[in-house]
């Protein structure tokens, strides 16, 4: 597979006609890593929903794996920020990582054996094989965000597009995470992850400081500096006279 | 525990679903209280003879339980009024008659009344306009005095020999229509007016000479309700008639009654046009209905 | 024991109201598990109610009654997708107004009809006693046709009740399934209201498929609990039916919920006493 991962230009995503966040112009390559980061509202939820397909283009051109936005929904592995599954779902952990490969085969054929060990080494990756025949909603938050991630795995998809990917889980499960992301980069898929974490954005290729618009894009170690940081996120540091003063930024929503 | 509860209760219920004592003798099931007094009668020792609806119970209204349709599908002769009274149990007899069981209608062997001119009830519903069939045979013993005789004779074609039973009781019937004609001479046509709680005394009327002026609830069943409009027409029936006394019955509204005879200034007599009293006896019912109409509208 | 067998034995019309139980109970089964798992409680309950106006009708008109509840339940499904689909005012309210005025519309009918005056509780709670063959074969198709539907559309239906989001992102179209899951639910309102009546329809949808939820880890073993709740009901219900001489739809449906509840205290229970010990 050798189409970029994602092409944007002058993308404007939002709600409508109403744009959340403008100006994103974005150039993924497979195997590479991208940090969305941005407090509440900066738009990367927004942005990471229409990449999915869930939300229409405002404005711009966007494309997925070389084709229109929706096309290659087989291909491409979406983790939402809430999961509303009420918890009366009689589900089992190995039951919500086998949905992950429910589109990659059609209506009438079975599970096959191929997809099972899929599964199985997804689940095996995250470290919740042991979890396997629990109930989902006997779980701990930790451990069915671990199963969740499983799912993402189980696709086996070129683009990740993941929100809040690492929300609630404990040391060891950021470590499994970390070897999950690696696997799937070392299978050539793009990475797009959307967090407030600005510790594992560091981690990525690239990061994109968002705010209603993208106040920088880079490599980690360049864009993410104390000014742009306090900007992203709202709060700004003024010296007035000789003293550092706290005033706010406002963002054009 | 509830379930349980009910699985002991229900094997501890005991086989009382086989209604016949003898297992030779044939089932005959009446439909109503007040026909099921006649057919007693008339059948004596020679059947087993049950009714289905309670006395008491509204025969426009009443709806069968499993084992009443069990008693049904089983009967050796179902015996049945007809032209709707027991609205009820329509599709239960049809299947039942589907299922080849016999079934014997009262109406069938007589001269139904029809709905008259002025008498009141809804034109636009061809069930109950003018000359729709009155299904309340049982306020007339001569009526019901033909009805024994064909009950008599389907008897016979079914083997259970009653002929010289129903000849006796079609006679009694027939003295008991003479004294109940004899006890209205009381009244003179002035005083033969009826307004009832829905238009159950029509074969009575028409046997006794009585004018229906309406009812409260212009309809030969009692399922409906009262509406504003007819309850403003027949208080308007009430003036210009001159009439005193009001019939209420099974199925009348006791609210409605009372509200009608303020506006209208009359007088509210209950009167039992469905139901048997106490000792089971057609004779005593009719008795009663002729007195109770008689002592009112005396007055 | 034999009077735990003979009232089926020795009457056709409980042989068929039990058959008729059986068709219902696997019917609601799969499409109450369904209903439960998506929260949809309140607008099987609309449906359920909103066919009254439609048979109403259709009685009225003289046309078979299961006709008229087809066109009153396809009236129900596109308001409550019109509905969903566009209001800002929230949905609750304007489905619980849909289905409100549906019912009153349907009772202002029957009440008009001098024709209907007694038919108004057998449409709400159904005839159990009196089903005819005709009737069990409707039930079967439409059970056959809820079967075929529900393994075609498994894997979408059951990725829609654990997110509608990733439904979508995974390309199938939700809104599309969200009508069809509508469908069923409206055509197994359709052929049980009938038997059980369109008032209590709604309970036998719920309360199988709910023990169901309380006592399954997998949706196959929910709607197998499901079915095994409903056909117990039915048969218990049937049988208090005749020997307490109550009224069948309601002693059957009575049955399905006072099972829930019994599972849910024992299940409630359980788990109190297990948190008590660890």
């Amino acid at each position: 597979m050798s189409e970029i991962a994602v092409v944007a230009r002058r993308l404007s995503v939002g709600y409508g006609s109403h744009a959340v966040l403008s100006g994103v112009e974005a150039f993924l390559k497979p195997g590479g890593s991208t940090a969305l980061v941005g407090s509440n509202g900066s738009g990367k939820t927004t942005l990471l929903r229409t990449l999915a397909g869930l939300l229409p283009v405002v404005e711009g051109a966007l494309e997925i794996l070389g084709r229109p936005v929706g096309d290659s929904s087989h291909r491409v592995a979406y983790l939402s920020q809430f999961h509303q599954s009420g918890f009366v779902l009689p589900l089992r952990a190995i039951d919500v990582v086998r949905m992950g490969r429910f589109d990659q085969r059609s209506r009438f054929t079975r599970r096959s054996r191929a997809d099972d060990v899929i599964v199985n080494e997804s689940m095996e990756l995250l470290r919740v094989s042991d979890l396997a025949d629990r109930p989902l909603r006997d779980l701990s938050g930790g451990q069915q965000q671990r199963v969740y991630l499983a799912q993402v795995l189980a696709r086996r998809s070129d683009l990740l597009l993941l929100d809040e990917p690492t929300a609630g889980l404990d040391a060891p499960g950021r470590a499994a995470y970390i070897d999950a992301l690696n696997f799937e980069r070392s299978r050539g898929a793009a990475i797009v992850t959307a967090t407030h974490d600005v510790g594992e954005a560091s981690t990525c290729d690239r990061v994109l400081l968002l705010a209603g618009r993208v106040i920088a894009d880079g490599p980690p170690n360049v864009v993410m500096t104390p000014e742009n940081l306090l900007e992203t996120f709202g709060i700004g540091l003024t010296k007035v006279g000789d003293q550092l003063v706290v005033t706010e930024h406002h963002h054009d929503h | 525990m509830v379930l349980v509860f009910s699985m002991l209760a229900i094997s501890c219920g005991g086989s009382d679903s086989a209604a016949t004592t003898m297992p030779n003798r044939p089932s005959v099931v009446v439909t109503y209280s007040i026909l099921g007094a006649v057919v007693a009668d008339v059948v004596g020792d020679a059947a087993d003879v049950t009714v289905l609806m309670p006395n008491g119970s509204d025969p426009h209204e009443w709806q069968p339980s499993a084992k009443d349709i069990e008693k049904l599908q089983h009967a050796d002769l179902i015996v049945t009024n007809g032209l709707g009274l027991e609205a009820g149990l329509v599709d239960v007899l049809k299947q039942a008659q589907d299922d080849h069981v016999d079934i014997f209608v009262a109406t069938d062997h007589i001269t139904p009344r029809r709905v008259g001119e002025g008498e009141g009830t809804d034109p636009t519903d061809e069930d109950q306009s003018v000359g729709a069939q009155d299904p309340h045979i049982w306020t007339d013993p001569s009526v019901m005095s033909e009805v024994v005789r064909a009950l008599g004779e389907k008897l016979s074609s079914i083997n259970i020999e009653i002929s010289e039973q129903a000849a006796k009781v079609s006679e009694d019937l027939l003295t008991l229509d003479h004294n109940i004609e004899k006890s209205m001479s009381a009244l003179d046509p002035a005083q033969r007016l009826l307004i009832t709680g829905h238009e159950s005394l029509g074969y009575f009327a028409r046997r006794y000479d009585f004018t229906l002026i309406g009812a409260i609830i212009p309809n030969l069943s009692s399922k409906s309700e009262a509406s504003a409009a007819d309850m403003t027409s027949l208080v308007e029936k009430i003036k210009t008639n001159q009439v005193q006394v009001i019939f209420t019955e099974l199925g009348t509204s006791g609210d409605v009654a009372d509200s009608l005879a303020k506006d209208a200034g009359v007088k509210v007599v209950e009167v039992s046009t469905h139901v048997l009293p106490d000792d089971g006896s057609y004779a005593t019912f009719m008795m009663n209905l002729a007195s109770t109409i008689v002592t009112a509208l005396e007055s | 024991m034999g009077n735990f067998v003979d009232p089926f034995l020795h009457n056709g019309f409980m042989q068929r109201a039990l058959l008729a139980g059986i068709l219902v109970s696997l019917t609601c089964a799969i499409v109450g598990t369904y209903v439960v798992l998506r929260g949809m409680a309140f607008i099987g309950d609309a449906l359920a109610h909103g066919v009254l106006p439609g048979v109403a009708g259709a009685m009225i008109l003289g046309m078979p009654a299961m006709l008229g509840a087809a066109v009153g339940a396809a009236v129900m499904v596109g308001g409550v997708g019109f509905i969903t689909a566009r209001s800002k005012l929230s949905n609750d309210t304007a489905i619980g107004l849909l289905f409100i005025g549906l019912l009153a519309l349907g009772v202002v009918l029957v009440s008009s009809s001098n024709k209907l005056s007694g038919d108004l509780e057998s449409i709400l709670f159904g005839q159990f006693l009196g089903v005819a063959h005709s009737d069990l074969l409707a039930q079967a198709l439409a059970l056959l046709v809820v079967v075929v539907v529900s393994i075609l559309s498994a894997r979408p239906f059951l990725l829609l009740c654990f997110d509608g989001d990733l439904t979508r992102a995974m390309g199938y179209k939700a809104q599309w399934y969200h009508r069809l899951m509508l469908v069923l639910i409206a055509g197994t309102v359709v052929v049980s209201f009938q038997t059980v009546g369109s008032l209590l329809v709604f309970g036998m949808l719920l309360a199988p498929a709910g023990v169901g939820a309380l006592l399954a880890k997998r949706i196959g073993t929910m709607m197998l609990w499901a079915s095994v709740v409903g056909i117990v009901s039915t048969y218990l219900g049937l049988l208090a039916s005749y020997h307490f001489s109550w009224a069948a739809g309601a002693s059957v449906v009575l049955t399905a919920v006072a099972i829930f509840f019994v599972v849910l205290t024992f299940v409630s229970l359980k788990k109190s006493v297990q948190g008590a010990r660890a």
